[in-house]
């Protein structure tokens, strides 16, 4: 058995999926009953394999919701996620995956320090982020969607925005040690970091967002974009890719432009229907075989049986292990989104 | 990012602490009174279990003894008669019940409604409270968390029969639940214990136990939530 922890993207998001679903009980709360709210399982399935090797997963809804960090709720944000790990040890799964905000919350406020929930242990080798199979399809998807614009990576400039987070750093060294892409600027708001990066990779040059985007045919973004940021449209290069590797994927209306094309990044698609109803929620354009790559990461983990925090830390993630995660996405049937 | 604050340094010896302390571990001992005589008084009904009834109560009065040497420790009185009108109503529900022989109800507002209101409040005190309490507290979530099947196991063996007076005992009692976290919610904030952890704390172990009886994921979403939209 494997599992996902997801959450929704706001507080309007979770009312009308509260609706939907038919609980009257959630659907006209606010914010103060969602941070009281406990974990559920809201949806059990299977999955099959390229190989018809077939597997089971749960998914277990956080009710962790974005404008708990907006509010500064940061106890109940916290509370959120290690209840949602507890409840999916409890529920016997082999291996969770922790979508959408819940690895970057569990990392931000150190909650490995937290290891005792109620009467439960966390077994934390029981749980993944799902970052180097993310981190492996967005570098896929720049590999296999420029050609097709017309962009030459060996002659292209390559922006990473977000670059010493786990995914950024990690397509970062991919982009440098796989793609002869021509020069990667490394855009983040630590300049510390930046500069070890930068050091660790002998390659790329630091530049600020303004800076780096008009010198960019590829831009990963991967950091989340602060509200309100402008972007003169105008000043950047055409044609230019950008791969949204954000949730939720919103970049299509901020640079909806002639020349610009946005792919969802660190979105892969089964080659097999998957019977389950929750990427219809999180809006996925083909919900029965699209899914995020961090949740398909547990489910590869699970058909290979590397019942292991295979993801786990900051800035851990090697070719090595970008290349072995890639190998069984491709072996079990998934495929980097490409439209 | 913003960090996570560390739990707010408190002054036991305040006042302010003192007097909300008052109310909140008279709660606490009124609770495992409580408990105590709600299972001597179900062991009269429930032969077949009656040595295990009685263990358990004599248990239950343990630990208001061990939260009775608490407020000793801080020099402060309980309020006791805070703490009966606070169960009042729940009391009497239990009585009622008792009388007209719904083992259902009685089990539901003992070992699922008092049982998990108590362990939720146990677990959100233990990291604010004061090294003497601290101790006596987790021994007793330990006591608490092995026993607190004993109704869960009974409803499960007996779960269509009770079934629908789960439901109705549920919709008549869990609202007082969340009604008496409003009337504590501010003695509890002297604490340090906050409101919106305690009711997620209740929800989550109130929902494993009527998971672990046999409600489907819809139906604990459902009655775990029951009346708290209105609270």
């Amino acid at each position: 058995m494997f599992g996902l922890i997801g959450h929704l993207t706001s507080l309007e998001h979770a009312k009308s999926v509260a609706h939907k679903l038919g609980y009257p009980e959630y659907a006209e709360q606010g914010l103060d009953f969602w941070c009281s709210a406990p974990p559920q399982v809201v949806d059990h399935f299977k999955v099959v394999s390229a190989t018809g090797q077939t597997i089971e997963g749960k998914y277990v809804e956080s009710c962790f919701l974005p404008e708990m960090l907006a509010n500064r709720r940061i106890k109940a944000a916290t509370r959120k996620i290690l209840n949602a790990m507890a409840h999916a040890q409890k529920e016997g799964i082999n291996i969770t995956a922790l979508g959408g905000f819940s690895s970057i919350i569990f990392e931000n406020f150190k909650l490995e320090q937290i290891k005792r929930v109620r009467n439960l242990d966390l077994d934390f080798s029981k749980f993944t982020t799902g970052n180097t199979h993310t981190a492996y399809v967005i570098c896929k998807q720049v590999e296999d969607a420029a050609p097709g614009l017309g962009i030459d990576l060996t002659e292209a400039t390559v922006a990473v925005c977000g670059a010493t987070g786990d995914i950024g750093s990690a397509v970062c060294r991919w982009l440098t040690g796989r793609t002869g892409v021509k020069d990667l600027l490394l855009v983040a708001r630590n300049q510390e970091r930046l500069e070890n990066l930068q050091a660790e990779l002998k390659f790329g040059r630091v530049q600020t967002l303004d800076e780096a985007l008009p010198q960019a045919d590829v831009v990963v973004w991967v950091a989340s974009m602060p509200k309100g940021v402008e972007v003169n449209l105008e000043t950047l290069k055409q044609p230019c890719l950008m791969v949204d590797g954000g949730y939720p994927k919103n970049m299509d209306a901020t640079f909806s432009y002639p020349g610009i094309t946005v792919l969802k990044g660190g979105i892969v698609e089964h080659m097999l229907d998957i019977d389950w109803h929750i990427m219809n929620i999180v809006n996925m354009d083909v919900p029965g075989r699209q899914l995020f790559a961090c949740f398909a990461e547990s489910m590869l983990l699970e058909f290979e049986k590397l019942h292991t925090n295979f993801s786990w830390g900051r800035n851990q993630i090697t070719l090595e292990k970008m290349d072995l995660i890639g190998e069984a996405s491709r072996r079990h049937g998934f495929k980097p989104l490409l439209t | 990012m913003q960090t996570l604050e560390v739990s707010p340094v408190m002054d036991f010896q305040s006042e302010t602490y003192k007097d909300a302390y008052s109310r909140i571990n008279a709660i606490v001992i009124e609770g495992e009174l409580e408990a105590n005589n709600n299972y001597k008084q179900l062991s009269e009904h429930l032969s077949d279990f009656k040595d295990d009834l009685l263990k358990l109560a004599r248990m239950e009065n343990r630990h208001m003894k061990g939260f009775q040497a608490c407020s000793r420790n801080l020099s402060v009185t309980p309020d006791m008669p805070f703490a009966r009108d606070f169960f009042a109503q729940l009391h009497d529900n239990f009585q009622t019940a008792l009388a007209e022989g719904k083992m259902v109800t009685c089990l539901l507002i003992q070992s699922l409604i008092i049982e998990t209101f108590a362990i939720s409040a146990y677990n959100i005190y233990i990291p604010v409270a004061d090294d003497f309490a601290r101790k006596i507290t987790e021994g007793v979530v330990k006591d608490e968390y092995m026993h607190l099947n004993f109704g869960e196991e009974w409803l499960k063996a007996n779960f269509e029969a009770s079934k629908a007076e789960l439901e109705t005992a549920n919709r008549a009692n869990l609202p007082l639940v969340w009604k008496m976290l409003n009337q504590v919610e501010d003695d509890a904030a002297v604490l340090g214990m906050e409101k919106d952890a305690l009711v997620e704390d209740f929800m989550i172990t109130y929902g494993e136990a009527l998971s672990n009886i046999g409600f489907s994921a819809r139906d604990v979403m459902r009655l775990s939530a029951q009346g708290l939209a209105s609270a």
